[in-house]
């Protein structure tokens, strides 16, 4: 007797082991769930007293320079050494730690990823500037892409701050639609961050930070971008709250002169009437006149529209050309807020060609209770 | 398109199942014992055996020997102190498939950018069973494991998985070792049991420890056919810090007579 109830308990051990232990390879998320919290490992006392903040944002490439990389640039690399890794966040952290930044919006943050030689890149930038605070959101997490040796991979946005980070949120996006089941299912999952700021003398001082669709050819992105202003429109429904919000929303300003960027991001093997997915803005060039219409930009869209070159934040150098005049191309990296920025506070970074394929942008927001 | 793809999904989950089944079955060779002299096994996952005389038998994964060449032979003794005796030594020769799914786009698990070399590995295993009853065998294994790169191997090729990471680890350490304990019996005439356990250590390795266990319940349908069902608990160190896994196990198991 006491045997048979073993045999059936065995059993029924083994059938539930069996059906609990389909792990899958990809994480999804819930369409609202907790961020991640990180602490540097030295705390810096932040100031107590502050009347304007330096906003900052940039998509950092996963600290990949300019490497070659096989999915943005024509290149054959894909997996980089521990040595490249570094040596690319050694000269970002050193950028950061010039301009100084208080508040600093991250793309393209690699936590886990075997292309990155699984460096926690946002706890390396918070021990190796003066940051104290992180939070984080994959928008890429898979044990293993079987895809051009990509392997494992954990992607996604940060916010630095130098004060206490609560009330974190990571924001889901829709996904692309253009894509079959199998390569949906191994793509990116993108969102957006939104975190509140414990200032000293601001208490609803809000950050959110998006990384929208690069290369959708459908209505995904557009759909991103509205979600993103919606996000926008209900933290400003908080009484007294003040907001920044931006990131790389992947769009050109209204109003921009070109267009059209099939023969720049064009590669050498490529069909010369191809045009690559993502290089092509024509029939999306009203899909932010929404936010310039509601939010103030960091960079005013009549200095934007009075030369655009200057404010370029993205330019691809395919490995075709090898010394760029003017690499920059494209505006896609931006910063709203509900407040006020300091007149004239705004900076495109345009100096950092070899630290990512985009520029950081900053302005100075003036913060009041 | 569909079709190679197809093709290549088969391949790949051959690779990785055949590692979720090194030698399990109660049938013959998870134990000291080799196949009776004229018999054959062969299962979904599992390697062709065959029993050349009552002490030797050969092994081979036949389909993915295409990629991956692969053949072991195993030896059985002389009895040792009423342990059942025996010695098992594969030659494996990965190149072509690491070639393989060394691609660009969908299916490539290794980068392009890298070239794999020519790469044969020789694993010798010494194994020990017990029979404490007419239902109850205990078997105990250790191995050792040695690679051979003829250019040099790039740490970044690395395939970051359970039981392929240490498995592969070999070629990169030139050397592990393995060890395990198997124990299985009977449940009821048609109802079988299998558990084991297995530790991987590539000495010197950054990463360098696995341990897998596994557990099967074996429906033996006649003396012909069996299916297994059961789990592979996997813990392993990696490139990226140490991960447990818990995996499904299937397997279907064919054994027929060659000759007399």
């Amino acid at each position: 007797m006491k045997f048979r109830i073993l045999k059936n308990l065995i059993l029924l051990i083994l059938i539930f082991l069996i059906f609990w232990s389909c792990e899958p390879i990809v994480t999804k998320f819930e369409d609202c769930e907790d961020a991640v919290l990180y602490t540097a490992g030295n705390i810096i006392e932040p100031s107590s007293d502050v009347d304007t903040l330096l906003v900052m944002t940039w998509n950092i490439r996963f600290g990949a320079g300019r490497i070659h990389w096989f999915g943005d640039c024509c290149g054959d690399r894909v997996i980089m050494t521990e040595q490249e890794v570094t040596k690319n966040l050694e000269a970002i952290a050193d950028y950061i730690c010039q301009i100084k930044p208080d508040i600093l919006l991250l793309q393209e943050v690699d936590i886990e990823s075997k292309r990155s030689a699984y460096i926690d890149q946002l706890q390396w930038l918070l021990d190796h500037t003066y940051f104290n605070y992180g939070v984080y959101a994959s928008m890429w997490q898979s044990q293993f892409i079987p895809s051009d040796g990509l392997g494992r991979m954990n992607m996604g946005g940060a916010i630095l701050s130098r004060w206490k980070i609560t009330d974190v949120e990571r924001i889901a996006l829709s996904l692309r639609g253009d894509q079959d089941a199998l390569t949906q299912y191994f793509y990116l999952r993108r969102c957006m961050i939104k975190a509140k700021i414990g200032l000293p003398n601001h208490e609803n001082f809000y950050v959110l930070d998006i990384h929208a669709a690069a290369f959708s050819t459908d209505y995904t992105k557009r759909d991103q971008i509205d979600c993103f202003k919606e996000e926008m429109d209900k933290i400003v429904e908080i009484p007294g709250a003040l907001l920044v919000a931006g990131g790389d929303l992947n769009e050109l300003p209204p109003g921009s002169d070109s267009t059209n960027y099939c023969d720049e991001d064009r590669c050498s093997g490529d069909d010369q009437e191809e045009c690559r997915d993502g290089s092509d803005f024509t029939n999306e060039q009203d899909w932010l006149d929404d936010l310039y219409a509601s939010y103030q930009p960091a960079v005013p869209i009549n200095n934007y529209l009075a030369d655009n070159s200057l404010y370029f934040t993205y330019g691809v150098v395919n490995t075709t050309v090898v010394t760029p005049i003017n690499p920059w191309n494209r505006k896609l990296d931006y910063l709203f807020t509900n407040g006020d920025w300091v007149a004239g506070s705004d900076s495109t970074h345009q100096s950092t060609f070899e630290l990512s394929d985009h520029v950081p942008v900053s302005a100075k927001i003036v913060v009041t209770q | 398109m569909k079709l190679i793809k197809k093709i290549y999904v088969i391949f790949f989950a051959l690779f990785f199942t055949a590692y979720v089944f090194p030698m399990n079955a109660l049938w013959s060779t998870g134990t000291a014992y080799t196949l009776p002299k004229g018999y054959f096994e062969i299962g979904l996952f599992q390697p062709l055996r065959y029993g050349q005389t009552e002490t030797l038998e050969w092994s081979t994964h036949p389909i993915l020997d295409l990629l991956i060449p692969n053949i072991t032979i195993k030896k059985a003794w002389r009895d040792f102190a009423g342990w059942n005796f025996a010695s098992r030594h594969n030659l494996t020769y990965p190149t072509p498939l690491l070639r393989i799914i060394s691609r660009k786009g969908t299916g490539g698990i290794i980068s392009p950018e890298f070239d794999i070399p020519q790469l044969f590995s020789l694993k010798n295993e010494v194994l020990l069973t017990r029979k404490f009853s007419p239902s109850f065998l205990i078997t105990g294994k250790a191995g050792l494991s040695l690679a051979a790169a003829f250019d040099e191997l790039d740490e970044r090729t690395t395939i970051d998985l359970p039981l392929v990471f240490h498995r592969l680890g070999v070629y990169y350490n030139g050397y592990g070792v393995n060890f395990g304990l198997d124990i299985g019996g009977n449940l009821t005439s048609r109802f079988a049991y299998m558990t084991d356990v297995d530790i991987f250590l590539l000495p010197g390795a950054d990463e360098n420890f696995a341990f897998e266990h596994k557990s099967l319940i074996i429906w033996n349908k006649s003396k012909k056919f069996q299916i297994m069902l059961g789990y592979k608990l996997v813990f392993g160190e990696y490139p990226f810090g140490t991960q447990w896994h818990l995996l499904p196990l299937f397997d279907m198991q064919w054994a027929r007579q060659f000759r007399n």
